[in-house]
């Protein structure tokens, strides 16, 4: 008995010690936090702005991970405190980025800043039509194919900061900027659950140009218009059931319980029937069991890369088996794509959450959306 | 035909060979051999009699399964195999690995025993090796790669090539093979010079009985799981030839010291 | 056994041929820099871009030596392995330490999260580094228990072989069950990469290699002497157990320590002694260790080259391009001589 509390009061001693070694780090820098801008819906980041410094940590770069990344934003004229250590330092705004992914891509033109995009690997997957008329300028550098990002490229363009999309393990091509000297922040958006979730990372952005309060303002008038949106299709009277996903080899992926797609349907008022399925990613599932839970399906949407009811008969037969195939009621993205051939709904949607709602309510209730222009959805071709 | 009291260099005691470690198959055993200095030795017997075997087992290359081996008075196993290859060389039956080597790489390799650890070959290596060329006439040929040569100058290149080893013992495993009778007669003959002039113990198996009567020292039988090691008048007198054979088709005429078909 | 006298002047050809790759290797890339940059970057003038000088002293030249250790490292273990086991098909990786590499990275890309294995490898940079090598070093330790049960060499290279086949099928379940992003990545990994090698790194990856490379030489006699088999070979004095065990820890320390840090490079091991026999057509390996060495260096720095594709901003994977490259002249070179020097 006696040891067990010694033990716990070591354990409660050094606890104390190691909370007065950050104090102490906070004290000889200004604890002044000027303001604490706490994300609505987004679990991955945050921002801190004190009075000599602003404080961009990242807490979820990839799913599951436990490392977190601070990242220091530093207006003209500031300087780091020396008790402060970061994974990385930037001033701002930034004049050059190079990011990864095309989901960054709609933030920088939101902000008006797509003309600071200086580098991107596969400029042939961005789909964004402002943004092709700068490729097709040559302001933007191919830097790249697949997981490779051409080290060499990328370092002599020296961007001010690469927005990259946070990956488990390393990037041999990631570390190798680090150790030229340029930051590399991670974006852990595609990591969030929450349709509103994923579109706030816009102020991951707004931070690096100091357009702090552009992206809030934008962020709301999504938020109004998603939730405006969720409101009225609750007050639709019928809730259908949706089944989603295809076959690729044997195996059909789709959607978890908890996972982005899954909310969405559930917020257009709709009964996805893998709804109970735990999880964020996607569920591997039998042909069988697909037929078996969902055959009577009322509307099947996004049935993988499908672009036409004849291709998916021709792939397979199984596919006619179902209720929703023979009413012609499947919705895919797979339509929607940019000059080059990029997804549009890939680059798009994560930002844009009330378009995707949008077209999911004028699917599924649209009685409610009358003359609804989709932005990403349509019916599937013959 | 006066045996000089010589040096005894290879012996066993009650030696049995075979195969096999949890269940041994004895091949030969009860041998007791004993081995002069500068004598040449035939070891014969019926194909499956254990000729190889007991040559390979006397080379070390095999483990025996039963009694002692001695070389220079010393058990077999005293000595570690870096001493064992200053002492006894061999030419083995079988395809030589890496035919790209020319002769005189080949007849080099004898030396290994005796160079640095790179391999550098000084002045008495090389002298030994030039010696081990000539005296098995290979001296025209010395570049050749060896897939050039026909079968009887491989066998020299062999053989030379344990000559250059300059070992005591040379242990060869029928040289003979494939060779025709102008061959075979000018291997034995060399043989048996080098084992006189070089005062250096050679034993060699054969199946050609014939011509080696009058050729060696001794003679080893092998019969019925058994060694018999004596001169050839001594083995011929005591009719050890009559039954070598199965069967009743061969018998030995010991007047012209040879095989004959009935 | 000597080294005949036009050796001299192929050696002569080999060493000048690195040095002009060499230099051609870090002259050229998917950036234009200007040759008289590199030089001044080289002697330590400051005036030149940041950029461009971290490309040359940071990216270019640790990639080059990469190159170099890796062509004439998995060369020499193509070599041995080829002698060893008395079979022109041998290669580095027949013991299976390159799937037991595969299979660490494997776990670490594909099976990572599930085995909690990230969690360790968390060392930044450092994740595939070390998956690879703990995977190599378990197939080593199984090979050296194995190799000392086994008489016959043939025995030990079947049993290799058995190794690569299991390995891959873990490595077939475990992709079969992940997804697309996943899989990509180690895709990636197995197609090899001597670039992003940091200085660090670089100088592990030397310690492990001329520790191979000193083992391998220490060898070189008793190689000779198993040219003529393993019979005649004892009775030269070789003790096959031994002589074995120091074969193969050099060809794992190098194909294991080459393949944890630029993944499994294919064909360079294999074809660069055939190469070399041809050409020098010598059996000695005081002549053949040397020549694989710079040989080996020879071929990857110039499928390095090739495979930046300079002036383009992509690039080709470099496992393939040394195989498109080399197994061409394998085939060029057999039929001219229409026999195997072997």
């Amino acid at each position: 008995m006696k040891a067990k509390n010694l033990a716990s009061l070591l354990v409660l001693f050094l606890l104390v010690l190691s909370g007065c070694k950050n104090q102490k780090a906070g004290d000889t820098a200004s604890t002044k936090v000027s303001q604490e801008q706490n994300m609505k819906y987004a679990t991955g980041f945050n921002i801190t702005t004190y009075e000599d410094y602003t404080l961009l940590t990242v807490t979820q770069a990839w799913p599951g991970s436990d490392k977190t990344f601070q990242y220091v934003l530093l207006k003209q004229g500031q300087k780091l405190p020396d008790s402060i250590s970061a994974d990385a330092e930037i001033e701002i705004p930034v004049k050059s980025i190079v990011v990864t992914s095309t989901t960054h891509i709609p933030a920088l033109e939101m902000l008006q800043v797509e003309n600071s995009l200086k580098g991107f690997p596969n400029l042939d997957y961005i789909s964004s039509p402002k943004t092709r008329s700068l490729i097709t300028k040559n302001k933007i550098e191919e830097l790249g194919q697949n997981e490779s990002l051409n080290t060499e490229s990328a370092i002599n363009l020296n961007p001010d900061v690469v927005v990259s999309f946070g990956v488990e393990g390393e990037n041999k091509a990631i570390s190798s900027l680090h150790r030229a000297g340029i930051p590399v922040l991670y974006n852990g958006d595609w990591t969030e659950n929450t349709p509103l979730g994923q579109a706030e990372w816009i102020k991951f952005f707004g931070a690096l140009y100091d357009k702090t309060e552009l992206a809030d303002s934008i962020f709301s008038q999504i938020e109004t218009k998603y939730l405006s949106l969720k409101e009225k299709a609750a007050t639709a009277q019928e809730n259908p059931t949706v089944i989603s996903g295809a076959l690729f080899k044997d195996v059909w992926y789709l959607p978890k319980g908890d996972s982005w797609a899954a909310k969405l349907v559930e917020d257009a008022h709709a009964d996805y029937l893998y709804k109970n399925t735990e999880g964020t990613g996607s569920a591997a599932l039998s042909i069988e069991e697909v037929l078996n839970t969902a055959q009577n399906a009322n509307f099947w949407i996004a049935p993988n890369s499908f672009e036409s009811f004849s291709e998916m008969a021709s792939a397979n037969t199984a596919y006619t088996k179902f209720k929703a195939f023979e009413d012609k009621k499947i919705y895919s993205f797979a339509a929607a794509k940019g000059e080059t051939g990029g997804m549009l709904y890939y680059e798009l949607a994560s930002s844009r959450p009330d378009w995707v709602l949008e077209d999911l309510v004028a699917i599924l209730h649209p009685q409610l959306i009358p003359n609804h222009q989709s932005h990403f959805y349509t019916q599937l071709e013959d | 035909m006066n045996s000089t009291p010589s040096h005894s260099i290879l012996s066993t005691k009650k030696l049995a060979v075979g195969y096999g470690k949890a269940e041994k198959e004895t091949v030969v055993n009860a041998i007791n051999l004993d081995l002069k200095a500068g004598s040449f030795v035939t070891m014969v017997g019926i194909n499956g009699s254990g000729k190889s075997t007991l040559l390979r087992t006397l080379a070390g290359l095999q483990e025996p399964l039963e009694g002692e081996m001695y070389l220079e008075g010393k058990p077999l196993n005293t000595f570690d195999s870096e001493t064992r290859s200053l002492k006894i060389s061999v030419v083995l039956t079988g395809q030589l690995i890496s035919k790209n080597l020319t002769v005189l790489e080949l007849v080099s390799l004898g030396r290994q025993p005796y160079t640095n650890w790179l391999g550098k070959l000084t002045e008495e290596d090389k002298t030994e090796i030039q010696k081990a060329i000539i005296a098995t006439e290979l001296v025209s040929l010395k570049n050749k790669p060896c897939y050039a040569l026909s079968d009887g100058q491989l066998q020299r290149a062999l053989i030379a090539r344990a000559l250059a080893q300059n070992t005591e013992v040379i242990l060869l495993d029928e040289p003979t093979t494939h060779l025709d009778l102008h061959h075979k007669a000018s291997i034995f003959s060399l043989l048996k010079k080098i084992a006189k002039q070089q005062n250096k113990t050679i034993l060699c198996t054969t199946h050609d009985i014939e011509l080696v009567l009058s050729l060696c020292d001794e003679m080893i039988v092998l019969h019925q799981n058994t060694a018999i090691q004596n001169t050839p008048e001594a083995l011929i007198e005591q009719g050890i030839f009559d039954n070598l054979f199965p069967g009743t088709n061969i018998y030995f005429d010991s007047q012209s010291r040879r095989f004959l078909i009935r | 056994m000597k080294t005949s006298r036009n050796h001299s002047l192929k050696f002569t050809l080999l060493g000048g041929g690195i040095l002009i790759l060499l230099l051609l290797n870090i002259a050229l890339g998917s950036v234009y820099i200007p040759f008289s940059a590199i030089i001044k970057v080289i002697f330590g003038d400051d005036s030149i871009r940041e950029a461009w000088t971290y490309i040359i002293l940071d990216y270019r030249i640790p990639k080059a030596l990469a190159a170099i250790m890796t062509g004439s490292g998995l060369a020499v273990a193509g070599l041995m392995m080829q002698t060893l086991f008395k079979n022109p098909l041998a290669g580095p990786f027949v013991l299976g330490i390159s799937s037991g590499a595969s299979l660490g990275v494997a776990f670490f890309f594909l099976g990572g999260s599930a085995l909690g294995l990230t969690a360790l490898l968390q060392v930044h940079g450092w994740g595939t580094i070390i998956a690879a090598s703990i995977g190599s070093f378990a197939v080593l330790s199984i090979v050296i228990i194995v190799a000392a049960r086994v008489r016959d060499a043939m025995a030990l290279l079947i049993i290799g072989l058995m190794f690569g086949s299991l390995t891959s099928a873990v490595v077939s379940i475990l992709a079969y069950f992940s997804p697309a992003e996943d899989l990509k990545r180690y895709m990636f990994w197995s197609f090899g990469s001597l670039g992003d090698i940091s200085w660090s790194a670089l100088g592990i990856l030397s310690l492990c290699y001329f520790i191979g490379i000193a083992l391998a030489f220490s060898i070189t006699k008793n190689l000779n002497s198993l040219l003529l088999g393993d019979h005649y070979a004892q009775t030269l004095g070789v003790s096959l157990q031994r002589s074995r065990f120091i074969i193969l820890i050099s060809t794992s320390i190098l194909a294991g320590s080459l393949t944890a840090f630029v993944g499994p490079i294919a064909f360079v091991g294999l074809a660069v002694p055939h190469l070399i026999r041809q050409w020098f057509t010598a059996s000695n390996h005081w002549t053949l260790l040397p020549a694989c060495i710079l040989g080996g260096a020879v071929l990857m720095l110039f499928c390095d080259i090739i495979s930046q594709l300079p002036g383009l901003p992509i690039t080709l994977p470099v496992n393939a391009i040394t195989s498109l490259i080399g197994a061409p002249i394998v085939i060029w070179l057999l039929i001219r001589k229409k026999k195997l020097l072997f």
